[in-house]
């Protein structure tokens, strides 16, 4: 008890004051959380909110972002080279910031760190670790990370996972994503293991070779007697759920609980759709990114996207002027991870090009007290604009994979044309219900379809999206398990 | 004298059976994460040797500071489930200690009045720091652990030292002593327990109820206040003046949990209240 309320303390002070977490208490405090479950089967009252981080009303919510923000500006300036310069050029003393200064620094495009990663790196920071984006298009973007930021990314994960519940150690974790995906794949896996549960890894392979895996008994002890536990994509899942279904794979061949999706759009359709393969399952949805990591945000149970206010600045910035959005209006969200969640390799209002329109309170969720946004639209670069507003990839992906004709993951693509857009999309078969289905889908969420070209063979598709189930990882012919 | 025994062993028996009825009917706040280990055994055990120097060595203003922080902080843990309003907690919590300190600060007033103030906030005192540590996951295994250890901290410090002499005379008339006592005769010398005995004494059969079911739990009531009946029945006959109580109660813990965890495995808290739910 004494150990651990000094691993809280020190954990509180990190949090409260950004200073770097201590690896020891952070181990010290999963222990205790793993001894006070294991004890009396939950965690005091008020542990949420203690793990959570503070409550901040908006004065000192603003208060502590400058704060933070000016600590890692200084950091910035100071020891990186990308944003010596930068602030050189600018005439701007990063030390006294104002919360209205914040955007006047240019937002920090991928581009800059696609090109030169080593830039963005702190002058006397120890990198141990290049991670590359597993990135759908061109060259991978790296990152650096000191090993300590990993080793206290993947306990600060698993503080989380069993602060929910989510992940216990008896569980059976199967990690289908990709193998290069080394970052998110390195603190996840951690973060399981420090748990006490059961990780395998197993790469973007055939998914009749993924479904066998999570379907297997096992007879481990002290652990579940199947796989329970999924981390993975949006299009892969898909996959699985085709495959499975198509298979004959029902709910009582797996004993799946809970399901970590993302990466992706993670849409209603596929949601529904996956509960026909494994039964009631629930669905744990985040959203992060390598360059921004380890800031990210999590889902609550109405649906926005929710950052903890002294992890990061997250700004909704208007794609055409990069300035602050106005209520209720979409624009890209701008990223600045604060110490001392990110250490070695700084980036300071980092553009996602990921799309959100910002919710504003009061609100009634769990997390009402941090900022928070409405689920992922889609990139910027896949959104077309019309005359009557945008069209997001994600109002495509809900209308088509809210249709069964269409085969999951939808396949689909969309242009601008005169008066609105053209959308393509593979189904699994041709008729004129499935084409009138369709359209009616599309119109019902906003989208104003004005061509609609439907193909059986999806490789006859001009401008599909990408997924990245197609990242797939090859096997050996042999060595695939035939069902 | 056959008066003190009486008061001192009525009060010996109210908090044993008190704190036994308060496990089972209230629920102290526990912090959000932490289960009590042997770490906190082996801090309670440097506590108990560093207190009694610490309360030699202080100025006596600096004493009464101490326990009267410390008393108002059991009184306002043990009232906070029973009377849930803070205000009323913070009410009883200030009678209790006001009259606490006033009985034995004042001048002019009969020592007796302090002494049956006083053994009331300890028999309180004695309810909530056993269910404190019962109630945050001390197991039974701990509990003969610092049984042993301080059976054997008792016989140097009370019986070839003479350390708890020392201490019982520096403390005697202090606010929130930490013994329950009465006076033998109208000249002053007093029967007493000291308030650690009665702890492990009061602890010891919620934590075996907790580990090992109902019946490991009264036979662990009856073997404690069976022991403290006899030795307050032999310093009655005059056999003894002054004697380690946990000489006699550390090895009946150690041979009572060495009995029943032969037979079955220790409950976790989870599983008690799962086997013996409460209301
Ligand atoms: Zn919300």
């Amino acid at each position: 008890m004494f150990e651990s309320a000094f691993a809280q303390l020190r954990y509180a002070a990190s949090v409260l004051f950004a200073v770097p977490f201590d690896l020891r208490s952070l181990d010290r405090l999963v222990d205790g959380i793993l001894a006070t479950k294991q004890e009396f089967g939950s965690l005091g009252a008020d542990s949420a909110e203690f793990l959570g981080g503070p409550e901040l009303d908006e004065e000192t919510r603003r208060d502590v972002q400058i704060r933070r923000f000016r600590k890692q500006a200084v950091r910035a300036a100071e020891e990186t080279d990308y944003y010596s310069s930068q602030f050189t050029t600018l005439g701007v003393d990063p030390s006294r910031l104002t919360f209205e200064d914040i955007a006047r620094i240019p937002v920090t495009p991928k581009k800059a760190l696609l090109n030169n990663p080593d830039a963005f790196v702190r002058r006397g920071s120890n990198p141990a670790f290049r991670t590359t984006t597993t990135g759908t298009t061109g060259k991978p973007t790296s990152v650096y990370f000191t090993a300590r930021e990993i080793q206290a990314t993947g306990l600060l994960a698993a503080i989380s996972f069993l602060q929910s519940g989510q992940i216990t150690p008896e569980d059976i974790v199967q990690i289908s994503t990709s193998s290069r995906a080394t970052l998110g794949n390195t603190c996840f896996s951690q973060a399981v293991q420090r748990i006490g549960a059961v990780w395998y890894q197993t790469g973007l392979v055939d998914p009749a070779q993924a479904l066998a895996l999570l379907s297997e008994s096992h007879h481990l002890p002290g652990k579940k007697n199947r796989a329970s536990f999924l981390n993975t994509y949006a299009s892969y899942l898909g996959e699985l759920v085709e495959c499975g279904l198509n298979s004959g794979y029902s709910p009582k061949d797996f004993g799946v609980d809970h399901i970590s999706v993302g990466g992706e759009i993670v849409t209603e359709g596929l949601k529904r759709r996956c509960r026909k393969l494994f039964g009631s399952v629930e669905f744990i949805q985040s959203y992060a990114m390598t360059e921004t990591w380890p800031f990210g945000a999590t889902f609550c149970e109405e649906g926005h996207l929710h950052f903890e206010p002294s992890q990061g600045l997250l700004e909704i910035v208007d794609p055409d002027t990069a300035q602050p959005g106005k209520p209720g209006q979409t624009g890209t969200m701008v990223v600045t991870p604060f110490a001392p969640y990110r250490e070695a390799s700084v980036v300071l209002r980092y553009d996602t090009e990921d799309l959100v329109q910002p919710v504003f309170g009061p609100l009634g969720c769990s997390l009402k007290h941090w900022t928070a946004t409405t689920d992922l639209l889609g990139k910027l670069r896949l959104a077309i604009r019309t005359a009557n507003g945008w069209v997001y990839p994600r109002q495509i992906r809900e209308a088509l994979e809210s249709l069964e004709e269409v085969p999951l993951p939808a396949r689909c693509g969309f242009w601008a044309i005169e008066g609105g857009v053209a959308v393509e999309v593979a189904v699994r078969k041709i008729d004129s219900s499935i084409r009138n289905r369709i359209g009616q889908s599309l119109e019902e969420r906003g989208v104003p379809v004005c061509e609609l070209y439907l193909e059986e063979d999806p490789s006859q598709l001009q401008h599909q999206l990408p997924l990245r189930c197609d990242l797939r990882e090859i096997l050996f012919e042999r060595s695939v398990i035939k069902l | 004298m056959v008066l003190a025994s009486i008061v001192v062993l009525f009060h010996v028996v109210t908090s044993v059976i008190l704190a036994w009825l308060y496990f089972r009917r209230y629920t102290m706040t526990r912090p959000p994460i932490g289960v009590f280990n042997l770490g906190d055994v082996a801090v309670m055990l440097v506590m108990v040797i560093l207190v009694p120097l610490l309360y030699l060595m202080l100025p006596i203003w600096m004493v009464i500071v101490l326990l009267t922080l410390a008393g108002l902080s059991i009184l306002y843990f043990t009232w906070e489930p029973v009377l849930k309003s803070s205000w009323f907690i913070w009410l009883v919590t200030l009678v209790l200690a006001g009259a606490d300190l006033f009985t034995a600060l004042a001048p002019d007033i009969n020592p007796v009045w302090f002494l049956a103030i006083n053994n009331i906030v300890m028999l309180i005192s004695v309810v909530g720091v056993t269910n404190l540590w019962a109630q945050s996951g001390m197991k039974a295994r701990h509990a003969a652990i610092l049984g042993a250890a301080l059976a054997v901290y008792d016989l140097i410090a009370t019986s070839l030292l003479p350390l708890m002499n020392d201490l019982f005379a520096r403390l005697d008339g202090l606010p929130f002593a930490p013994t329950i006592a009465w006076p033998i005769n109208a000249a002053g010398p007093w029967l007493g327990i000291g308030l650690g005995d009665l702890v492990l004494t009061a602890v010891f059969p919620l934590v075996m109820r907790k580990a090992f079911g109902r019946m490991a739990g009264i036979f662990a009531m009856a073997f404690g206040l069976g022991a403290i009946g006899l030795l307050i029945l032999s310093v009655l006959f005059g056999f003894v003046e002054i004697f380690p109580v946990m000489v006699v109660l550390g090895p009946l813990m150690v041979c009572q949990y060495a009995y029943w965890i032969q037979r079955r495995p220790e409950r976790t808290t989870w599983q008690y209240l799962q086997a013996e739910p409460t209301k």
